[in-house]
């Protein structure tokens, strides 16, 4: 459960950080940015994982 | 394509300010380079903020974000190379005036809208790689 | 006024390469080094190349100095050697 959440969380904050910094927003933009965010997203949590356990 | 001047003589400003960090870079003791190193990115990140307006090519902040980015990464690689991560009060503060007095007029020029997060974003991303390399908690930073 | 930044920008970065070649210390050259990649990225900013600029930003203040240092790192650290410098080139590890 709170990994559906901290993955949806990095997930919701990469997209918005997308939407900022493109110059226009399109369908396209928009479904290339939420799916690379998905992918940067679970990245992140694998990420903070290894830098929490250490 | 049109420019507006007063927007480049400010850009003129942080751009002089780069001949002083030059000399110390070029002379200056190891601690002193890393710290013109550190006031070189976030002159030039202010410069590149400013030229953008004035050339009326909002596209052009994208090298201030890089710049913002890459600009404390590398000066957290060379203090790991270097051993030493000098705490300056120079950075600090030209982060903490200069870049607000910079963003906040950018933004007032930009009006409302996705281009202003964007610029707020490079602003916040610059303070923070400014205070996060030149700060008194930098010392941990090195030894991790 | 644009003329004037890219007269600015060219000093700074004729400056910076002159101190890049004067300093003889190579970990000293990094610094000055990743100087002249900001310089050169301002200047092809103002000369409305932000995609160059961008592209020097990477290579010229991140990847070369980080290479000189890594370089400079290694071989001090080889095993028997004075100051390190002048090795012969093609000798195994």
């Amino acid at each position: 459960m709170t990994a559906v959440l901290e993955v949806l969380l990095w997930w919701a904050a990469l997209t918005g950080l997308w939407l900022v910094l493109i110059s226009t927003v399109d369908p396209l933009e928009l479904l290339v940015g939420s799916a690379s965010a998905l992918a940067a997203a679970l990245l992140a949590r694998v990420g903070r994982r290894a830098v929490a356990d250490r | 394509m049109s420019t507006s001047d007063g927007w480049l003589a400010a850009a003129l400003v942080p751009l002089l300010a780069l001949v002083p960090v030059l000399w110390r870079i070029a002379y200056g003791s190891p601690g002193d380079r890393l710290i013109g190193q550190n006031l070189t990115s976030l002159l030039a990140g202010l410069v590149l903020l400013l030229a953008a307006q004035g050339f009326h090519r909002t596209s052009y902040n994208d090298v201030a974000l890089v710049v913002s980015v890459l600009g404390p990464t590398g000066t957290l690689i060379y203090a790991r190379f270097l051993d030493v991560l000098p705490d300056s009060r120079l950075v600090r503060w030209t982060a903490l005036v200069g870049v607000p007095a910079t963003v906040l007029p950018l933004c007032v020029a930009t009006g409302p809208g996705r281009a202003m997060a964007k610029l707020l974003l490079i602003g916040v991303l610059l303070i923070a790689g400014s205070v996060v390399t030149s700060g008194r908690g930098a010392r941990e930073g090195v030894t991790a | 006024m644009t003329d004037v930044l890219i007269v600015v920008a060219l000093l700074l970065v004729a400056g910076a390469a002159t101190a890049a070649v004067l300093n003889r210390d190579p970990m000293r050259q990094a610094l000055v080094l990743s100087f002249l990649g900001l310089a050169l990225a301002l200047l092809f900013t103002f000369l409305q190349a932000p995609d160059v600029a961008l592209s020097q930003l990477a290579v010229g203040s991140a990847v070369t100095p980080l290479m000189i240092l890594l370089t400079v790192r290694k071989v001090r650290r080889r095993p028997g050697s004075g100051d390190g410098v002048d090795k012969p080139a093609g000798r195994e590890r």
